[in-house]
């Protein structure tokens, strides 16, 4: 663990503590896990993601794994594709799965549900921009479908379809019959998944652990 | 008024007893009687007296329930529970009257094998099993530790009262017997909790937390009670160490165990439903038997039956669900939901007679309020410490609103008036003592409680449950929310939550829904089922509103079509008309419409529909036990296609021949006869709008043309596009600016009005006639069509005359001097509809004569009919609500009375 440690010494990860919020331990883990999907070296690609067993059977895992690669997703207002991302990189995509604070203002609330539903909008919006169109709306619902196998590509169009007009009239209200609906933008995501406590559930538990009581397959 | 029925009520009961008596008697006096001949009419009240008790109870409760949700005020505030207990009290109270002995007790075998089952049943099966098994750790948390808690406190606190000479002398109990009663007074009760979070509607996670532990507490107190019992049988010196070993080991018996039954149980329903595709009819006996037999299977053994229906219910839900019919659904969601408030009812109303039979109690005032303070005192405590221990763990806390309702909500029940009733009066000496506080405690706690739980949420602003049902686009989205959080555990190389969510899912995936469920359910995706559920829902929501699905269904093609530059719009319009099955309808375009003026339009639309739309009753010898019938839509299409014909015909010929049935409305209003006459037969002229043109210009040329339907783009006659609106104000000035707005933003009224197949009362008609005919013709009947069709055509020849005023009219629009007699003709929605007609003179031009205007050509307007039917489907009805809205125009009309229809 300690040669594991040398190349990011204590300070590193406090800094990095500081800017992400997560406990020293926290990092210390997620670095020890960056370092084995990476098997030691100091960025991690998308062959490294795609190693992992455990993500092979998840219908959306390419997308996910593009999150991390993705520099709208670094909190820097920046936008393009990353070829390989190191350890901080990959510290900032996993703050977005946080827990969230236990007191936190009305305002705090909505800022934080904003950010995390940005950041799914940002992973169904693969091409940024701006929209969610239609194309990339019907390719997660087929992927989401691939898992049953059997179904066929016309039941994802027709199911994306309709969402994608079910959208159109929640959003859009009455619409004119020459206007056409281009695509989910923000806004409309917002208005959508109003229903859906994002803030509340989007998060998984980090382990406090140190590195040793954790390891990981 | 429900004095008055309550009064009714008791003068009934009691009269039940009595009679009772008299049927006793007159058994006995048979005998003798039956040597004297035979009687015609014989008094058998002895025979049907206990069911028919229960039925009258149960029937007056019923009528008590609707006389208490008559009154808003009071069915808001009070909980149901709390009427029927009362109701019992009465019940109970005239039966004592009357009899002077008590008739009727809750009687403990009856309630755990018939009462308590059927509401288990009910809560295990539609359990939400997530939400469930999300929350698994503080339910498990709150129902053994805070039950054992509350039972070891309470019974120890009492047993130091008793010391402290606080509960009187003659309650002759050991320490023993208060830890019994403190097991058995501790537990929160299902039925209980159940009757009255139900009316609160707290926000999920809380109710699930407080009604997951009233169900999971259920083995602890089982086993503690049977732990207790025992010991008091032998005597509190004689046990040793390991019986208390032994308790502990039978508490993981009694829980596992019971917890194992009904997932087996649970798994077979499951596997038998697999084949029952050809036998429906006894799908539902299925599901209710071997969940039945999973609670009784479980008191077999003794293991905790609770937990065994709870588990087989949830374990089995999902694939039953699947594989049973949808009817088959409804029926084992109502027959449950029936029973087990049938269930519910009948144990209230048993608390409250068992309450006023006083043989049976002994009242101590100490034993009595400790025993209050005490469950209240330590299920608060309780609560709050387990709730601390929880927060370290939860990253989502329970606030201390959330701990409150927990606290306050712990109702006691009839579970636990069962046990006590069970016990033996040899054994547990101060029995009676603890009945009458029981009964108290069970009070107290109903009635107090769930009295003022509800003022205390709503006080407390506790977060309620929204009641929403997910659209498709929030389920895609939970989807992938749940592979995103998913892949994030696995990326971090976390086995947490999700991960063995998703990995029980897989396995669920690959082993158990193979093995559980039918094949052709099984290779639809999840996805694709709650996509055709949703819809479904729609379309019942569409249907109860007053909608036409067949009609929303066509109406909502324009919609897209005309959007021409959404680029995919054309394979949808085709998915839709192919597997236009009904199911797959674009309803939420219908959904923003409901305005305010909603109800008259579902009222003329009612009464249109009740005219036009009823299949002709068939006669059909049909009676199976085993079968259902099918085929019927292959009837309902037929049906619908003569229906169709023959309205079509008759509205044609009524046209044609100022028959004016269908515009009764309008000339009611109106003052001269004539007009009248000319809107009739302008009337299908009339129905056409910058809409159609829309539909007719896209929707034609893509998909239509794929109809058999003789699709006319050369009706032009009848095809206006508000192209040029902004001409309308230079023309009309100061006349009508309602009917300007009408025509000059077309879009907005018409997107909206699309959808219902209601707008306007003479439209409505011929909606219907020409969107079925086009989407219902079997092939079969093609050729009928074409015929029908034909002879429509030759029919077709208007009368020339009443085009006349509507031309003028038009002329005057255009700046033409209409002359004198335009005067009184340009009826309102003559008038509108040339709002929208004037600029868009190219095709009306050979139809726009000078002043005196030669007789109209017959064939455009045919041909107007004729192409409108099959290939515009949703306009018509937006003309007519374009003349409902729009005023007079100017000092023309001024009766101003056309405006309505």
């Amino acid at each position: 663990m300690g040669a594991l440690m040398s190349g990011h010494g204590k300070h590193e990860f406090q800094e990095l503590s500081d800017k992400t919020g997560f406990s020293l331990p926290q990092i210390a883990n997620l670095h020890q896990r960056f370092k084995q999907l990476s098997q030691n070296e100091d960025t991690l690609r998308r062959e490294d993601f795609n190693k992992i067993a455990d993500l092979a059977c998840n219908p959306i895992r390419a997308q996910i794994i593009e999150t991390f690669f993705d520099k709208r997703n670094y909190r820097q207002n920046t936008s393009g594709k990353m070829e390989e991302i190191g350890f901080e990189e990959f510290v900032t995509v996993m703050t977005h799965f946080k827990p969230p604070d236990l007191h936190m203002t009305d305002e705090k609330k909505e800022a934080l549900r904003k950010e995390k539903l940005r950041f799914l909008f940002n992973m169904h919006d693969t091409d940024n921009s701006g929209t969610i169109d239609l194309e990339e709306y019907r390719h997660v619902v087929e992927e989401l479908l691939s898992q049953g196998g059997m179904m066929e590509m016309e039941t994802a169009k027709s199911i994306a379809n309709s969402a994608m007009l079910d959208v159109a009239t929640i959003t859009m209200g009455q619409m004119a019959p020459d206007e056409f609906y281009a695509g989910i933008t923000f806004e409309h995501f917002v208005q959508i998944l109003k229903e859906f406590d994002v803030e509340l559930r989007m998060h998984i538990r980090f382990s406090n652990m140190g590195p040793v009581a954790n390891c990981c397959k | 008024m429900r004095a008055a029925s309550l009064l009714l009520l008791a003068a009934v009961v009691a009269d039940l007893p009595l009679s009772a008596d008299v049927g006793q008697s007159s058994d006995a006096g048979q005998s003798s009687h039956h040597g004297g001949g035979y009687k015609i009419v014989q008094w058998e009240w002895s025979y049907v007296q206990t069911p028919y008790v229960i039925a009258i109870w149960l029937l007056m409760a019923s009528v008590a329930k609707i006389l208490f949700h008559f009154s808003q005020r009071l069915s808001s505030v009070v909980p149901e529970s709390c009427v029927l207990i009362l109701l019992g009290l009465v019940l109970g109270g005239v039966v004592l009257v009357a009899s002077q002995k008590p008739l009727y007790q809750l009687d403990p075998g009856l309630f755990f094998l018939f009462l308590l089952p059927t509401i288990v049943a009910d809560a295990g099966y539609f359990m939400p099993s997530r939400l469930f098994f999300e929350n698994l750790g503080p339910i498990l948390m709150y129902a053994v530790l805070g039950t054992l808690w509350n039972a070891f406190c309470t019974g120890l606190c009492l047993y130091g009262m008793k010391a402290a000479d606080v509960i009187g002398p003659d309650v002759e109990a050991g320490m023993m017997e208060f830890l019994l009663f403190g097991a058995l007074i501790s537990a929160v009760d299902p039925v209980a909790v159940l009757a009255v979070f139900e009316e609160v509607q707290v926000n999920e996670t809380l109710f699930i937390i407080v009604f997951g532990e009233s169900l999971l507490n259920d083995a602890v107190t089982v086993v503690l009670y049977k732990v207790y019992i025992s010991f008091v049988e032998v005597g509190v010196e004689n046990v040793q160490i390991a019986d208390y070993f032994k308790g502990l080991a039978s508490f993981l018996i009694v829980s596992l165990g019971g917890t194992l039954v009904g997932l087996i149980f649970g798994m077979i329903l499951a596997f038998v439903t697999r084949f029952t595709k050809k036998v429906r009819i006894i799908e539902p006996l299925f599901v209710l038997l071997l969940v039945y037999l999973a609670y009784l299977t479980a008191e077999l053994f003794s293991l905790s039956a609770i937990l065994s229906m709870i588990f087989c219910g949830i374990g089995c839900n999902k694939y039953v669900e699947a594989n049973i019919s949808q009817k088959s659904r409804t029926t084992v969601k109502y027959t449950m939901k029936t029973l087990a408030s049938i269930a519910e009812t009948i144990i209230f109303i048993f608390l409250g007679i068992s309450a006023m039979d006083k043989s049976n109690w002994a009242w101590d005032s100490g034993l009595i309020s400790c025993t209050l303070i005490f469950i209240l005192v330590f299920r608060a405590m309780g609560v709050i410490m387990q709730t601390w221990l929880l927060n370290r763990f939860r990253l989502v806390p329970l606030d201390g609103i959330d701990q409150v309702v927990m606290s306050y909500g712990g109702l006691r029940g009839a579970v636990a008036f069962a046990l006590v009733a069970l016990l033996d009066q040899d054994q547990v000496k101060a029995k009676d003592y603890f009945v009458a506080t029981t009964i108290v405690v069970i009070f107290f706690t109903v009635m107090f409680q769930g009295l003022t739980i509800k003022p205390l949420v709503k006080w407390l602003k506790v977060p309620q449950s929204t009641n929403h049902k997910p659209t498709i686009n929030e389920e895609i989205h939970e989807r992938a929310f749940d592979h995103t959080l998913t892949a994030v555990e696995d990326i971090a190389g976390l086995s947490g939550y999700h991960h063995w969510r998703d990995k029980w899912e897989q396995f669920d995936k690959k082993f158990l829904s193979k093995l559980l469920m039918r094949k052709s359910v099984y290779r639809k995706a999840e996805l694709w089922e709650v996509y055709q559920k949703i819809n479904l829902r729609n379309a019942i929501t569409i249907i109860d509103q007053g909608g036409n699905v067949f009609s929303a269904a066509r109406l909502s093609l324009p919609s897209i079509a005309s959007r021409p530059s959404f680029p995919e719009v054309r394979d949808m319009t085709n998915y839709l008309r192919e597997n236009g099955s009904g199911v797959c309808l674009d309803l939420p375009a219908v959904y923003p419409v409901l305005g305010p003026t909603m109800d008259e339009e579902s009222e003329t639309h009612n009464v249109l529909t009740g005219n036009l739309y009823k299949p002709r009753q068939r006669v059909q010898a049909h009676y199976s036990r085993h079968f259902m019938t099918t085929g019927e839509s292959e009837r309902q299409e037929r049906e619908v296609f003569q229906r169709n014909m023959r309205g079509r015909l008759e509205l044609f010929k009524s046209t044609c021949y100022r028959s004016k049935s269908r515009h009764r409305k309008i000339q009611k209003r109106r003052k001269g006869s004539d007009i009248s006459e000319r809107d009739g037969s302008d009337k299908p002229m009339r129905k056409v709008s910058w809409q159609d043109t829309a539909a007719v210009a896209v929707d034609c040329e893509e998909g239509k043309s794929e109809k058999a339907e003789p699709v006319k783009e050369g009706d032009g006659g009848i095809t206006f596009v508000a192209r040029e609106s902004d001409e309308l104000p230079r023309e009309r000035p100061r006349s009508v600016p309602a009917a300007l707005e009408v025509c000059g933003s077309p879009p907005v009224v018409t997107s909206g009005e699309r959808p219902l197949p209601w707008k306007g009362s003479g439209g409505a008609l011929f909606v219907c006639v020409s969107m079925e005919a086009t989407k219902l013709i079997p092939v079969d009947l093609q050729q009928a069509w074409n015929q029908s069709m034909s002879s429509l055509e030759s029919l077709a020849p208007p009368p020339p005359e009443p085009l006349h005023p509507r031309v003028t009219a038009l002329c005057r629009e255009e700046g033409v001097p209409a002359g004198g007699r335009g005067g009184g003709a340009g009826g309102g929605p003559g008038r509108k509809q040339e709002g929208a007609q004037s600029p868009e003179q190219q095709e009306m031009q050979p139809l726009l004569p000078p002043p005196p205007p030669p007789p109209l050509p017959p064939v455009p307007l045919a041909q107007g009919m004729e192409g409108r039917g099959p290939s515009c489907s949703g306009s018509p009805c937006i003309i007519t609500r374009s003349l409902v809205t729009a005023p007079p125009p100017g000092g023309e009309e001024p009766s101003g009375g056309t405006t309505q229809l």
